[in-house]
């Protein structure tokens, strides 16, 4: 079962790998953006439509 | 330079087309930072951009109510606060140097969800709900039915509340806003001098409870029992400072992973590294320089609206980061000119694209066409020894407002005698090209203003800004008010409709205000004046009622630690913010459609009464039919009956009549910390939002008709001698005992003042301002010819400025109707 922290949008927290950021490319009508939600690395990344294999 | 583009540049100034001549002269950072922001306001009601709610924020707030079900109601607060910043999504956009958002994603809006109308205000807009909308529907109810069955709050409040006060409020007739809804003034003197930070509180707050830990293992008594909760009040304050730092952090650390593994252009990474550095300092640290101190500052602003919806910005933003700016721009030299007008232009963007909460009642959205919120940031003034506060960040920020053209946030400009004239240039440029800001206000008068209505001491007084569009606030411990419901906000033409129906009102067909006896009756003018001021009395005490409660209510149903924690008097006493103990007080009462009143008062005076021209009963009947069938009476009204704004003292009299029964009535109704509540007459667009609300009145004015545009400015069209006449109407007002402040729309000629002799004019009009001793004033420069084009072709005039009332807002935003009130005013040549 894949994980967040087997995606390459997955950045690991330094002092607490066990929590990362994901990181992604946003692009709008108006403007271009990086947006980035804390998630747990060993969440389930099954079922989540950004994940790309590191 | 190129030749070719300052010729290009030149003829834009020619033409006055300064919204073209902006773009040109903005860097390519601004522009892309001013043209990707999604526009928050509404507009005839509206929303004006195709932005989508966020329904996430709603969904954690319910789970997270849950969760911390078992804890007192300010620890649940902040404990759902600092969840929902660890679980918030955040963002950078592309060229920006300043981070923080209220909103997941740029082009949406947070929804938080509640019970009661607040909820169901969202089925109105189906567009602004995200695909697939049966899912968001779902989503609203079940969330709708949770709060409805939870209570968020002002359930307690609605079972103790007055229900006659309660019915007649929420009938929509004379009052304007939400008992609980309003904005806080800030404590700046304790977390922006400087002198401490977050980390700083933080140690503050550890000591305090440490030494208040020992009292309550010591002897028991009833002095130990407040104790308790104070500890638990200055934990919750804690759990919020600490949530905000690792929330900057975040924003930190996206920096970071962005400049290490995507940006390629090595400027832009140099640019986020300093980003993550500045978000890694405040707001834990006091900042450094001028970019740490601008991010400290939104930052916060961030967070108290993540705390609690704030329908305004008091700031002042040149005496608080001014000394960072001539540090790092003249001393040491660490940024150019031009690299700090990048950053003020941001600054200003950012704030720009805070949402307020569009879904909201339809009082926010008409009455706030086209921006999200009053946010009048206050600059120039006085420091608290009575010297001159401008600094060099004061003509900075004019020349950063006049690059970005945003309407939000507009300048108000604390004008003294020492103001030096370069400054003075810099605030005509702003007026000249049309942003309608800043507003001028005359400091000696409203610090004089401030100590007469609440006993601010003049070191406090001398350090107000503006707590929402108009009203001075200290920003001290005891002088600052936390926060201000804007439901002290009555629709003042409903005072002269009432005298003139007996109490009754007939748009919404509810006994209103106390019968103060049949006006056909009525065989002289006492008799209706007196009518006016038993109006006006109920009308002032029903609305100080309503909030008087809430905000007393409010430590229990709506408590604020973030705010709390960042207020030197809740930190010192261990108290919810909100709880009025120790708080000198500084609330008013906003007065929209005020000078309808006298207007319509002066007009029955002469033509019934003086002339007996017409008898009460003609006037009722025509009232009563909303003049159909009295057109040459109705113009009669309007023609041959004084009105305000010509230097007569006919009408003036009767209009300082009324303000002073005001006056008077003022310090008998009080707020919480028993001071009192001063009038301020303005309006925001409430005279458009009301045209349908008040009946015909005796000034000529039909049900439906747009209601004169602000303060104490005269009905559009019906100044007829000039400027100075206008000027010298409104000097009659004591605006230092008369009422809190006194809003004056006027409007020039954009011709007129053109060059260096556009600008003596003017200077010349300011020093009668300033001579007559008036509070306030504003400017619209903009001619007809470019409102009547923008009309027709809005595309082309995105830009274009208007000042509304309280507020600026870009002319194509508003709706058509406001559109044809601002073209009405008449242009003043001076």
């Amino acid at each position: 079962m894949a994980t967040c922290n087997d995606c390459k949008h997955f950045f690991p927290i330094e002092d607490n790998p066990e929590r990362g950021d994901c990181v992604r490319r946003e692009v709008d009508p108006r403007q271009a953006y990086y947006t980035a939600r804390e998630m747990d690395a060993a969440m389930a990344a099954d079922g989540c439509k950004h994940f790309e294999q590191k | 330079m190129a030749v070719a583009e300052e010729v290009e540049l030149k003829e834009l100034e020619e033409k006055q087309e300064w919204w073209w001549l902006a773009e040109k002269m903005r860097s390519k950072r601004l522009d892309y930072l001013r043209k990707a922001v999604w526009k928050k306001g509404a507009s005839g009601g509206l929303p004006i951009s195709p932005i989508k709610y966020d329904l996430e924020p709603a969904l954690l707030r319910v789970k997270l109510n849950e969760k911390y079900k078992r804890e007192t109601p300010i620890m649940k607060k902040a404990l759902i606060f600092a969840d929902m910043l660890d679980a918030c999504s955040i963002y950078i956009t592309d060229f920006a140097q300043l981070v923080g958002s209220l909103t997941d994603a740029p082009s949406t809006e947070p929804w938080l969800g509640s019970g009661g109308i607040g909820n169901k205000a969202v089925y109105n807009f189906p567009e602004i709900l995200p695909e697939p909308l049966e899912e968001s529907l779902k989503i609203v109810n079940d969330v709708g039915i949770y709060w409805d069955q939870e209570g968020d709050g002002m359930d307690e409040y609605y079972k103790i509340v007055d229900p006659e006060d309660i019915a007649k409020f929420t009938a929509g007739a004379f009052a304007w806003g939400s008992p609980h809804g309003g904005y806080s003034g800030k404590n700046y003197e304790y977390f922006m001098t400087g002198e401490r930070a977050f980390e700083d509180i933080i140690v503050e707050i550890d000591q305090l409870i440490e030494e208040t830990e020992e009292k309550t293992i010591g002897p028991s008594g009833p002095d130990i029992i407040p104790l308790y909760q104070k500890i638990n009040n200055w934990e919750a304050m804690k759990v919020c400072l600490n949530a905000g730092i690792r929330w900057a952090k975040r924003h930190a650390r996206l920096a970071r992973i962005i400049a290490e593994n995507f940006e390629t252009d090595p400027k832009r990474k140099e640019e986020l590294l300093r980003v993550a550095e500045t978000c890694e300092r405040v707001p834990a640290k006091p900042p450094r320089n001028l970019q740490e101190s601008l991010q400290y500052d939104h930052f916060i602003q961030i967070l108290v609206r993540r705390e609690a919806r704030e329908g305004a910005w008091p700031a002042r933003p040149d005496y608080y980061h001014g000394p960072y700016y001539e540090k790092d721009v003249i001393v040491e030299k660490n940024i150019t000119e031009e690299e700090a007008l990048d950053l003020l232009g941001e600054f200003l963007i950012r704030a720009y694209d805070v949402p307020l909460i569009l879904a909201a009642g339809r009082w926010v959205r008409e009455g706030l066409q086209g921006i999200a919120g009053t946010w009048v940031w206050t600059l120039g003034g006085v420091k608290p020894d009575g010297s001159d506060a401008c600094n060099a960040m004061t003509t900075a920020l004019m020349k950063a407002a006049r690059m970005v053209r945003v309407s939000n946030p507009t300048f108000a400009f604390r004008w003294h005698p020492k103001v030096k004239d370069e400054v003075m240039r810099e605030i005509f440029e702003c007026i000249r090209h049309g942003l309608g800001y800043p507003n001028l206000r005359n400091d000696p008068i409203l610090i004089a203003n401030s100590m007469h209505w609440h006993g601010h001491p003049l070191e406090e007084a001398r350090t107000w800004v503006h707590q929402a569009c108009m009203s001075p606030c200290p920003t001290t411990k005891n002088g600052v008010q936390p926060f201000r419901m804007a439901s002290a906000t009555g629709n003042m033409a409903k005072i002269v409709e009432y005298a003139l129906s007996n109490g009754y009102d007939p748009v919404v067909n509810m006994q209103m205000g106390p019968k103060t006896g049949d006006p056909r009756q009525f065989t002289d003018f006492e008799q209706l004046f007196e009518a006016w001021v038993k109006q006006m009395e109920w009308l002032f005490g029903a609305l100080t009622r309503v909030v008087n409660l809430a905000r007393t209510m409010a430590p229990r149903i709506a408590p604020r630690p973030f705010l709390s924690g960042i207020s030197e008097r809740a930190i010192e006493r261990g108290i919810d913010v909100m709880c009025p103990e120790g708080e000198r007080g500084n609330a008013w009462i906003t007065a929209f459609t005020w000078v309808e009143n006298a207007d319509s008062l002066a007009a029955v005076k002469k033509l019934v009464f003086d002339e007996k021209k017409y008898t009460m009963p003609q006037l009722i009947d025509a009232l009563q039919a909303n003049w159909e069938g009295f057109e040459e009476m109705r113009l009669d009204f309007v023609n041959n009956a004084p009105k305000w704004g010509n230097d007569d003292d006919y009408i003036d009299d009767i209009m300082l009549r009324c303000l002073r029964e005001c006056a008077r009535y003022s310090h008998v109704v009080r707020d919480p910390s028993g001071n009192t509540w001063p009038i301020l007459p303005e309006n925001v667009s409430g005279n458009i939002h009301y045209s349908s609300i008040v009946a015909a009145l005796p000034n000529g004015r039909r049900r439906g008709d747009a209601l004169y545009d602000g303060g104490i400015s005269p009905g559009p069209g019906l100044d007829k001698k000039g400027p100075t006449a206008v000027l010298k109407s409104c000097g009659k007002i004591d605006h230092i005992a008369d009422g809190r402040a006194f809003l004056l729309n006027q409007r020039l000629s954009p011709t007129q003042l053109k060059g260096e002799k556009g600008y003596q004019l003017w200077k010349a009009y300011m020093r009668t301002w300033a001579d007559l001793g008036l509070d306030h004033i504003q400017f619209n420069m903009v001619s007809d010819e470019t409102l009547r084009a923008a009309q027709k072709d809005p595309e082309k005039y995105q830009e274009v400025i208007v000042r509304v009332a309280g507020y600026s807002a870009h002319f194509v935003d508003i709706s058509r109707k406001t559109q044809d009130n601002i073209i009405q005013r008449t242009i003043q040549g001076i």
